[in-house]
């Protein structure tokens, strides 16, 4: 492309230094600061004070930062969820419903399975059943792209909707076993306290957020080690090299997809021994399904740049939620804008990390004569 | 149970089908250049929210849907250049652009949340017609976009199997070097076709807005009509005529949960009857997954592949 007397051209690069894989998400979130704050000045808000009370609600203050890691939990779970299939071009987008899946599964552990069983083994039972619902949710969709090639994205997707009406039937549909009977409004069943995890003192944050950093760490090390992290990159580059190598595709995309569906439960399951308690329609609201999609794709999947992502947004999250506490308050679907935004910028940065932008001076040809 | 009910249900099925037909057809338009935009959830609502504010502001009823149109193409410029000129990974680019729609559909709609629509299209009166029973209101009793969008549909069908540019739109989404080979821009005509599908796909959401919807409502408004247009390009076999008759059936799904319940036919509790669209589609995606059905349903073959011509 010429403008004027200077030349724009892409060139690609061999090798991308280091320092642009932060640079380009970096540079993305301030491109997506400012056009939120665009869309703040045209409704009458001041970008710069939403923003310092955002960022001071959100992670400079104690509770700030104790309230973002505790909604940060579930997020870095359906993050990795998230990153573990899109890695393997096998786009779940169904992490939402998988959650609500994991949510419901939890629940139905916490209350029948909790009392029967000793203290230290209820809360890990009640997080395996929660995973093992989500994985139960991407069922159909995984054995229609192992075995038909059907597309996964808008079958993940589609069941997200069945799952949003189930979680609403179980507590505003109908009297039966996840709805309290105690009270006529209408309300989750609490799980047994055993349970339960209780908060780092009197913080939102719970201990699943270890459990959720230490799984980004077990994922990283299996992917790098293991014969299947192995086979599922080798799938990931060239689907045709892999079958010619033998290796099993229909196996490695049902176990991937499963998988994938398993750490989004997990995040539903998280949330029933944390904060909740009980199958809480309070998680409809919140979007942490696809929000997790996101942070997967601006940590470019990987598992430890997914728990640093996931706490930013989550953050995001805290922080928009205060500014609806003012005078002139400001709508939390901010936080969305700006989430959406620094994707769009993300993905359009790529192009600056893969290629080099060289801007030369055209040599002036005189001709006159 | 009174007979005019169901009357009532398949009169509802084909005007809210006015929606997924625009929908399905810009998508087709889109994915038969080789583009695949998931962005359409996102479009519809943002269409949707345009026309409820403009309608709000000017009380006119054209320059709202303009606007609507404005905004899908806005958003589906977003996409392209991102897709085709940046060449980024097109699922997640789309997947960007739903987000940011429901985001900035409920930021900018919050103070309307729950207001009445502004200004209403009518269904047209079409005398003698509109009295035939049983037909009269199925068919005669609709606003003039569905008859438009009929029409449109019809359109785009001849421009793909009948004319030069389609016949490059198709060659584009099958075999982009060809097209190229030829001297024609494989990115302009992408960019065309995907900014084109973005017009009919906020068109989409603004009429749906201003005509079925009755009050704007970010949760409620469009409520996963995209996805379902989505699922409808493979229903259609990427063919618009297609696309009316699976768009009449999916409507028809849409609309059986509001009859049942307005009757209180109660066989079956409303949040599992809400469930039945996404089944339904589900279902159908299933049977269109048999190889059998796949070879006749002819993919565009490059979708979702970005063309880089090898230059040695």
């Amino acid at each position: 492309m010429i403008i004027g007397n200077f030349r724009i051209e892409l060139e690609p690069r061999l090798t991308s230094p280091k320092w642009l894989y932060a640079a380009v998400p970096a540079g993305s979130l301030v491109f997506a600061f400012i056009v939120g704050g665009v869309f703040l000045a045209l409704t009458g808000h001041s970008p710069i004070g939403t923003y310092s009370s955002l960022i001071s609600h959100g992670y400079t203050s104690t509770k700030g930062i104790t309230n973002t890691l505790g909604l940060a939990t579930p997020l870095i779970c359906t993050g990795l969820a998230a990153a573990f299939a899109f890695r393997m071009n096998l786009f779940n987008i169904g992490e939402e419903g998988q959650m609500y899946l994991g949510m419901i599964g939890s629940a139905w552990a916490g209350i029948a399975l909790a009392g029967h069983l000793p203290h230290v083994l209820a809360v890990p039972t009640v997080l395996i059943v929660g995973a093992a619902a989500g994985a139960l949710w991407v069922l159909l969709p995984a054995v229609l792209r192992a075995k038909l090639g059907t597309s996964e994205i808008v079958s993940t997707l589609l069941l997200n909707y069945v799952a949003l009406n189930l979680v609403n039937y179980f507590i505003f549909g109908s009297r039966g076993f996840f709805r309290d009977p105690t009270t006529s409004f209408p309300q989750g069943r609490g799980v047994e306290e055993t349970a339960r995890f209780h908060s780092f003192g009197t913080s939102n944050t719970y201990p699943t957020v270890i459990i959720a950093v230490l799984l980004a760490v077990a994922l990283y090390w299996f992917m790098k080690r293991s014969n299947f992290g192995y086979e599922t990159s080798v799938f990931a580059d060239s689907p045709n090299t892999a079958r010619y190598a033998g290796m099993n595709s229909t196996k490695l995309t049902l176990s991937v997809l499963l998988f994938s569906g398993a750490l989004a439960g997990l995040a539903g399951a998280m949330y029933v021994v944390g904060p909740a308690g009980k199958v809480d329609p309070g998680l409809l609201q919140i979007g942490l399904g696809y929000a997790g999609i996101v942070v997967a794709a601006l940590a470019r999947y990987n598992f430890f740049a997914v728990v640093l992502t996931a706490i930013l947004f989550a953050g995001l999250r805290v922080g928009g939620a205060s500014l609806q506490i003012s005078s002139n308050p400001v709508p939390i679907a901010i936080a969305v804008v700006l989430q959406g935004s620094v994707l769009l910028f993300a993905l359009g940065g790529e192009i600056f990390r893969r290629n080099r932008l060289r801007i030369r001076r055209v040599q002036q040809v005189s001709v006159a004569s | 149970m009174n007979s005019n009910v169901w009357i009532l249900t398949f009169a509802d099925a084909i005007s809210i089908a006015t929606t997924l037909i625009l929908a399905t057809i810009g998508a087709i338009l889109t994915e038969r250049s080789g583009v695949i935009n998931l962005g359409v959830e996102g479009i519809l609502l943002m269409g949707a929210v345009t026309a409820f504010l403009v309608g709000d502001g000017t009380h006119n009823l054209w320059f709202a849907l303009f606007m609507s149109i404005l905004v899908g193409v806005a958003m589906a410029t977003v996409h392209a250049i991102l897709t085709i000129t940046l060449r980024a990974n097109q699922i997640v680019a789309g997947l960007a652009l739903v987000i940011f729609g429901t985001g900035l559909s409920q930021y900018i709609g919050k103070p309307v949340e729950g207001k009445s629509r502004p200004v209403t299209i009518e269904p047209m009166h079409l005398g003698k017609l509109s009295e035939i029973p049983v037909i009269g209101p199925i068919l005669f009793g609709h606003d003039i976009f569905t008859y438009l969008t009929w029409a449109g549909a019809l359109v785009c069908s001849l421009y793909l199997n009948r004319t030069r540019p389609g016949l490059v739109l198709r060659a584009t989404g099958d075999a982009p070097a060809t097209v190229d080979a030829q001297g024609v821009s494989v990115a302009m005509v992408r960019f065309v076709h995907t900014i084109l599908g973005g017009a009919l796909m906020g068109l989409a959401g603004g009429w749906f807005m201003l005509a079925r919807g009755t009050a704007w409502s970010q949760a409620a408004t469009t409520n996963g009509i995209g996805w379902i247009a989505l699922s409808l390009v493979v229903f259609a076999a990427w063919r618009p005529l297609r696309a009316i008759a699976g768009a009449v059936l999916f409507g028809f799904t849409l609309q059986v949960p509001y009859t049942l319940q307005g009757q209180q036919i109660n066989i079956l509790p409303p949040e599992i009857v809400q469930m039945l669209p996404f089944v339904a589609t589900l279902f159908v995606l299933v049977a269109l997954s048999t190889p059998r059905a796949r070879k006749l349903l002819g993919a565009p073959k490059m979708l979702g592949q970005p063309f880089v011509r090898d230059e040695r």
